[in-house]
């Protein structure tokens, strides 16, 4: 216990230092994400026919957790690498190096929830009992993010090419998860159903953002995250069994 | 050289810091061809799950089998690319052994590459604060070491301001100070360290030896053979990766020479 303190503390450093030279500090953050939220939901809500108090909300959670899902994503894959100078003089192992890059992101994202809140106040949004259920959501995209950063920073380590990879792929499943547009009424029944059933950022996002909005999640979706983060850990765990004595070298 | 310990409360002090027995380590070569997606996509798959043997294989230590007992210095001699480094980062757990056994009893702490990893952005305080955590000390032993630290560097006041303001000899003295502040049972050093002006490297010279002295354990890889045979007690020649000689100090470095 004492150790993780120790390394939150060290990340809470390492997060205050980068925006040293700046005014606002971290909350620069918050910043990029606002704009966005403010253009394109006064925007969206005038040419579709979505009204603002429901889609903005939507489109601020949904760009709030996605900020968080492709930071783990695309830190992932050079977690290793970044922290070379650590792991090479042998002070921390590849754990704690995950376990930081892990929180710095989630650092990021604990800001980004003050936007969330605005919105919320802005549109009287009720928030019920049942809005808690999206912290089971979120604790759970945190233990992928666990799992993702051993898994894709061994395999990152040894090919460089998966940092490419994801960043390909981040950019273009931000556009086709229902984001920055919504799921229509009987949206599941056509060809848009079919390819969010098979989409797992969709359910992820589904049991962060349903509870919130006070829309119900489907049992499917609890079922896909669930395997996704049983046989992640799994795999990560096999990875690291197997790799993780070479990552020093890679690196 | 032989430890004789006197009585049974000794056992466990005659038991070595250090135990290495057949140890080989191999690394695989990356041939750039190897990487490309784009030339051979099933090399990808191909190379994690099924055909080893297309990647090659370098065996940069073989067959190295030593041991360390309380109270020796180890020196480590050979030519450059013997294996000298990757010998005291496998020892510090940096890396792991492809084959043998390695028991290392103690915690043992190299000082390689004391510069790097030091932010850029953070000031000197921080830096000695995000050192020491990642040294595994806590919070309540780096703020009593603060005060020490800040007078061997002799930083002053410039202990607040951002590392980025630094001169490089303030860089590497607050970076030695840093390194040096805990003494780990068994001491790895990949070359002895020393820098800055004349005044300083006594500083240094007086503080390694201090750390030296306090440690159970040295391994020492140098090139500077009059260290080396005023520091250690035994000596270790490698060459491409084997162990040629060991016995102690005086000895080998008489071979050492000889085979230049």
């Amino acid at each position: 216990m004492n150790h993780i303190t120790s390394l939150i503390f060290q990340t809470w450093l390492q997060f205050l230092v980068r925006y040293r030279r700046t005014f606002i500090g971290p909350l620069w953050i918050v910043v990029g994400p606002s704009l966005f939220v403010l253009t394109l939901g006064l925007l969206f809500s005038q040419i579709s026919g979505a009204k603002a108090e429901v889609f903005i909300p939507h489109l601020t959670i949904g760009l709030v957790v996605w900020t968080l899902v492709s930071g783990f994503v695309n830190g992932s894959t050079t977690v290793f690498q970044r922290s070379r100078a650590q792991i090479l003089q042998g002070g921390m192992n590849l754990l704690d190096v995950v376990f930081v890059d892990v929180t710095t992101t989630v650092f990021h994202f604990v800001h980004q929830i003050i936007i969330i809140g605005v919105v919320f106040l802005i549109f009287h949004i009720p928030v019920t009992v049942y809005a808690l259920v999206s912290l089971i959501g979120l604790f759970l995209l945190f233990a992928n993010g666990v799992w993702l950063a051993v898994l894709f920073g061994i395999i990152g380590a040894r090919y460089r090419d998966l940092v490419e990879v994801t960043q390909a792929v981040m950019r273009i499943a931000f556009l086709v998860t229902p984001i920055i547009w919504m799921v229509g009424e009987q949206g599941r029944g056509g060809i848009l159903g079919v390819f969010l059933v098979y989409y797992p950022f969709y359910h992820f996002l589904e049991l962060i953002r349903a509870p919130l909005l006070n829309n119900p999640i489907q049992p499917l979706s609890w079922i896909v995250v669930l395997s996704i983060t049983f046989s992640g850990v799994f795999l990560a765990r096999y990875y690291f069994k197997r790799y993780s004595g070479q990552v020093a070298l890679w690196i | 050289m032989d430890i004789v310990a006197e009585g049974a409360s000794e056992n466990k002090a005659r038991q070595p810091l250090i135990e290495v027995k057949n140890m080989r380590f191999q690394v695989p070569s990356i041939k750039a061809k190897d990487r490309q997606l784009l030339t051979n996509p099933l090399s990808f798959l191909s190379d994690m799950y099924l055909s080893r043997s297309r990647r090659k294989i370098i065996t940069i230590l073989d067959d190295i089998t030593f041991t360390v007992q309380p109270g020796e210095r180890l020196g480590v001699l050979g030519l450059n690319g013997a294996g000298k480094s990757t010998l005291l980062r496998l020892l510090a757990g940096i890396y792991q052994p492809t084959e043998g056994e390695l028991h290392v009893n103690g915690t043992a702490k190299g000082l390689f590459d004391i510069s790097l990893g030091m932010n850029q952005e953070a000031t000197g305080l921080e830096n000695i604060y995000m050192r020491g955590l990642q040294m595994r000390m806590s919070l309540k032993e780096i703020k009593n070491l603060i005060p020490e630290i800040v007078e061997f560097s002799e930083l002053h006041d410039a202990i607040g301001d951002t590392l980025s303001t630094y001169s490089s000899g303030m860089r590497l003295r607050l970076a030695f100070s840093i390194s040096t502040m805990v003494d780990p049972d068994i001491l790895l050093l990949d070359e002895w360290l020393g820098a800055g002006d004349e005044r300083f490297r006594k500083k240094i010279s007086e503080r390694m030896n201090k750390l030296v002295e306090s440690s159970k354990a040295l391994v020492l890889a140098s090139h500077n053979t009059q260290l080396i045979r005023s520091l250690c007690t035994n000596g270790l020649v490698l060459s491409k990766g084997r162990i040629v000689f060991q016995g102690n100090i005086d000895d080998a470095l008489e071979w050492h020479l000889k085979s230049l």
